[in-house]
């Protein structure tokens, strides 16, 4: 992995810094020192250009998510790549080394800092050890080191207990993240998570506040009562995305069709979900364009 | 005309300063790690101290338009705490090298203990190993032997004067401080110690090589306003736009961008105040507030 990751490295970064990482990368693999490691984690800044986005070719990810599914570097800066890369020679330093220098790092992190150590979490080993270093994470308010924990990565996915899970959505949620970029939500669906979304609506709407049609897709598996009055209402509004959520649950999710009342009332969006134009990741696709567009 | 004020301790300050400084033409500040009035107990409060300086204090500062820097380091009066000191020392490879950490510092000398002579000669053998640039906090009791012994001991140890800016200087420490090569920072409190016209007349008399001014506005009365209300008064006194830009500008840029991480263009190409952008969940700005009409309120003439 440590090797690809170089590589893709190399399409933008400078010689001269690639130069500088890969001599570190030998030191540290003839002796490995706590010092000059964090000397280089943090000393990424003086070489590499956090303006500048990897560039990564289909190929590229192929051979990423064929090591390790689900895991991507696009849109990644330098920095966060770079330290990436460090990290993969601190895993190898045996357990103990790792985390205590792990631990040391994340403490005194700046927030690029933070944002490449959760990146390179699904690429770690004890991931054990690294489950409540991710929880206390994610409760960050700075939305950068939130994404970096909860989008495009398969680690809470794969090692968040239900709890953690749900307190995880329920919060990217409360501060809009694109959740269709959250991986996992079919699988890691449950009843108390469905549940508790649906509280969270209620409050929203006696609030007056706005509603993702993204929160529907967690209670898809869970058309309870409560859940089918709720997805009445949200066929009811007369936005088409809020509309597209109950189209979605009505076209895959619903085989005792129990939302079989609210088809007329989504009927466009029905065709599309039916057709395939229409899923959740092109919802949440519409929705974060039309966020990002409304921040500019 | 922009300033860099390059040494003052904003997490004692409030946004009026922040305000009152962009409005100035303050572009940039260097925030240097010192001692916070009260001693601190634990090396932990160290670490959140220097975790602030990286993280909230930077925020906070870009809130109002204004690129935050800063250098970290064990100060001196805090050396004497050995126990203390020593857990310090752990803590710096840590911070060194980040982003936005200009330097070490500010270090030196307070009582000239024993102590404080060795935790700068290893603090200053740190800033070697990391290339670093190094910022001098003076003693403000016998200041002059204290200056004189601070540079015997960074040359002892193999530090290029050109990487180290020695502060708090005044008439009698000046000229030995630039014939030596370094720096020499001068600090402007109001009404007490270095005054702005006693900073007219160093500048009538050295020019504006190798000097620096800068406000050291911390906890106690100061101005975080120093650096262009002395800009002000070199002009009206006849000293050229150029010996002003250098000295309130172009040396410390030129001084601490030997760090590698402070860069004209940090400012330059900044996008500005963004008052969406939010820390920790936080923005400094309440109750729907344009943080442009705040400020436009507070221009100084
Ligand atoms: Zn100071």
């Amino acid at each position: 992995m440590q090797e690809k990751l170089l590589e893709i490295l190399k399409h933008t970064a400078e010689a001269e810094a690639v130069d500088w990482l890969e001599n570190h990368l030998a030191q540290q693999k003839e002796g490995f020192a706590q010092r000059p490691f964090y000397y280089a984690f943090s000393g990424v800044s003086r070489h590499f250009d956090k303006q500048s986005t990897v560039t990564v070719n289909t190929e590229d990810e192929e051979a990423l998510s064929k090591a390790t599914p689900g895991f991507s570097v696009a849109n990644w800066d330098e920095f966060r790549l770079a330290r990436v890369i460090l990290l993969l020679t601190l895993a190898e330093q045996g357990k103990d080394t790792f985390l205590e220098t792990l631990n040391a790092l994340i403490n005194t992190a700046d927030i690029r800092e933070q944002v490449a150590i959760f990146s390179a979490f699904p690429l770690l080993q004890y991931p054990e050890e690294l489950v409540p270093l991710a929880r206390e994470g994610t409760r960050t308010n700075i939305v950068d080191v939130f994404d970096a924990i909860a989008l495009d990565t398969p680690f809470p996915m794969r090692h968040f207990d239900d709890e953690g899970w749900n307190q995880m959505v329920l919060k990217a949620l409360f501060i809009s993240r694109p959740l269709y970029r959250v991986q996992g939500l079919e699988t890691r669906a449950n009843l108390k998570l469905a549940e508790a979304l649906s509280n969270l609506a209620h409050e929203r709407w006696a609030a007056g506040r706005y509603v993702s049609p993204e929160l529907w897709r967690s209670c898809a598996p869970f058309l309870t009562e409560q859940i089918i009055s709720d997805l009445a209402r949200v066929a009811e509004d007369e936005n088409p995305n809020q509309k597209a959520a109950v189209a979605l649950i009505a076209a895959n999710s619903d085989p005792d069709k129990k939302l079989a009342g609210l088809r007329d009332d989504v009927a466009s969006q029905l065709d599309d979900a039916i057709s395939g134009r229409l899923t959740w990741d092109t919802l949440g696709q519409d929705l974060e364009q039309a966020l990002l567009a409304a921040a500019a | 005309m922009r300033f860099l004020d390059s040494h003052v301790h904003m997490v004692s300050r409030t946004t009026d300063d922040y305000q009152r400084m962009a409005a100035a033409g303050t572009v940039a500040i260097i925030e240097p790690s010192f001692w916070q009035g009260q001693p601190r107990t634990e090396v932990g409060s160290f670490k959140d101290y220097f975790n602030t300086l990286i993280g909230f204090e930077r925020f906070r500062a870009s809130q109002f338009g204004i690129k935050h820097y800063c250098t970290i380091g064990l100060n001196p009066k805090e050396a004497n705490n050995e126990r203390l000191a020593e857990g310090v020392m752990e803590l710096l490879p840590l911070y060194i090298c980040k982003e936005g950490v200009v330097g070490i510092g500010e270090i030196g000398f307070d009582d000239q203990t024993k102590l404080e002579e060795i935790y700068l000669r290893k603090q200053a053998a740190l800033a070697l190993e990391a290339d670093l640039p190094i910022q001098i906090h003076t003693p403000h009791r016998d200041k002059k032997t204290g200056t004189i012994r601070t540079m015997d001991v960074l040359e002892d140890v193999g530090c290029d004067p050109f990487k180290v800016v020695i502060d708090h200087n005044n008439e009698e420490t000046v000229k030995t401080v630039l014939d030596r090569g370094y720096w020499a920072a001068f600090t402007i409190y109001p009404h007490t110690k270095l005054g702005n016209e006693r900073m007219v007349q160093i500048m009538r008399e050295y020019g504006g090589e190798r000097i620096i001014v800068d406000s050291a506005a911390d906890w106690g009365i100061s101005d975080a306003l120093a650096v262009p209300k002395t800009a002000a008064l070199m002009k009206e006194a006849g000293i050229s736009m150029e010996d002003i830009q250098r000295v309130c500008y172009q040396n410390p840029l030129i001084a601490y961008g030997q760090s590698g991480q402070l860069k004209e263009h940090d400012w330059e190409e900044a996008k500005g105040v963004d008052p969406k952008e939010l820390f920790e969940g936080n923005t400094l700005l309440r109750g729907g507030q344009d943080i442009a009409a705040a400020m436009a309120s507070k221009v100084i003439t």
